[in-house]
């Protein structure tokens, strides 16, 4: 992490491991909520009152935790592989707190930490499905899912299914950049100005991957859904 | 007010901006307020766009339940605590340690040797003893017809047609010996001393 310089490539996506990418935000911008709580965090983690900070750090997740899930199962597909790729990307962000800088929005840091982590995921889950049957959604994701899409109208749940299923495998064709972009924008709520700081890339870049993305999207969805 | 209608991305840009809560081209607004075509156009990426992540919102939320939220934050809180916590190494007993490892190594590798070399003496005594029994327990003539029985007899042979037999077969030999048969081992045979030659030289 601090010392980890590395980068991760899937297709054309590229994402610079934290601590690398030029901070974009303007350095008198007022400090975020999320940001102020990680700084107050890392102070206390500096002053050696762990319990504190593990106690502060809980508001952190509880901020986070929603949005970040949403992005981790979107980008791999799988409740369980979310659930630890959100988890390890929490616990990365508290044993490496010291390394966090103010400059940076918390929500930038943490997301490009836990987008790195579901890159790796995604690498793992391509060499696995190389072997074995892919599997579209667990069982027990599917249980859970049909038990939420109530009223239990068999005929509805079967069309969500499959609209869930056409976007999903339409967003997969993206390029891996133009995924990324789209998923943080769309299923992050980013803005196109936060994702430019997350990926470090230029605004105007973003957009046009964004873009692209969109209409590519639209056109493999037959502009509807 | 444009005279032509908007291109696609400025369409989505458009999107974008409202979505994000910036401002949005003012001339562009005026247009799509005026372009009946331009505004459909809109919409329809409005909508589309719109669907797909609140879609994939709300998938997201059936599947991560409140409760299953809960855990996950126990679950974080359960793993910072370890994380926090230095690694900490057992130290074994400074006396005791290389003692214990000592006589474990020393032990065991005479026990597996005695217990081999006493199966080995017992079965060799039993087996010396039992032989030794058997030999005295026989009668001293059976003993001696089994000697005779193990004694090679030098036959002599009685008839004419097996010394000329013999004979032949030895001469046969000597003229084996005498030159090889195979043309490739003569060189070697020529560097070879032979007995014969050794026995004359002498």
């Amino acid at each position: 992490m601090s010392g980890d310089v590395r980068t991760h490539t899937l297709g054309d996506e590229l994402l610079p491991q934290e601590g690398i990418a030029a901070p974009r935000r303007a350095p008198a911008a007022p400090l975020d909520d999320d940001s102020r709580i990680a700084v107050e965090i890392r102070a206390l983690v500096e002053q050696s009152r762990h319990d504190e900070a593990r106690d502060r750090f809980g508001e952190l997740v509880a901020l986070h935790q929603k949005r970040a899930l949403r992005i981790a199962y979107q980008y791999l597909r799988d409740a369980a592989e979310a659930d630890e790729a959100v988890q390890d990307a929490f616990v990365k962000v508290f044993t490496h707190i010291g390394s966090y800088r103010e400059a940076w929005p918390f929500e930038v840091w943490f997301t490009r930490i836990l987008i790195n982590g579901c890159l790796d995921r995604r690498k793992s889950q391509s060499r696995r499905e190389r072997w074995m049957v892919s599997g579209e959604i667990s069982t027990a994701d599917e249980a859970r899912l049909s038990a939420a899409a109530r009223p239990a109208d068999p005929e509805r749940r079967l069309l969500s299914r499959e609209r869930r299923e056409r976007v999903a495998d339409a967003v997969d064709k993206l390029d891996g950049r133009q995924r990324t972009i789209f998923m943080l924008c769309h299923y992050g709520d980013c803005t196109p100005r936060e994702v430019s700081a997350m990926m470090g890339l230029n605004e105007s870049t973003v957009r046009v991957h964004l873009f692209r993305a969109a209409r590519k999207l639209r056109g493999l969805l037959g502009g509807k859904l | 007010m444009w005279s032509r209608h908007a291109a696609e991305q400025q369409l989505y840009d458009c999107y974008y901006a409202e979505r994000s809560g910036e401002t949005i081209d003012p001339r562009l607004a005026e247009h799509l307020l005026d372009c009946a075509s331009c505004s459909a156009r809109f919409a329809s990426i409005a909508r589309l766009l719109d669907e797909i992540r609140t879609d994939a919102a709300a998938e997201a939320d059936a599947v991560f339940t409140a409760e299953r939220l809960r855990a996950q934050q126990q679950q974080i809180a359960r793993r910072l605590e370890h994380a926090a916590r230095p690694a900490r190494v057992i130290s074994f007993p400074r006396q005791a340690a290389p003692r214990t490892l000592a006589s474990a190594t020393v032990r065991v590798a005479p026990r597996w040797i005695a217990a081999a070399a006493a199966a080995g003496l017992f079965l060799g005594v039993a087996l010396g003893a039992s032989y030794e029994w058997e030999w005295h327990a026989q009668p001293r003539q059976a003993r001696a017809t089994a000697a005779s029985r193990l004694t090679p007899v030098a036959t002599r042979g009685t008839g004419h047609v097996d010394v000329a037999a013999d004979d032949a077969f030895l001469s046969e030999l000597d003229a084996a010996l005498e030159r090889p048969r195979t043309r490739e081992l003569i060189a070697y045979d020529a560097l070879t001393p032979h007995v014969r030659e050794v026995n004359t030289l002498r």
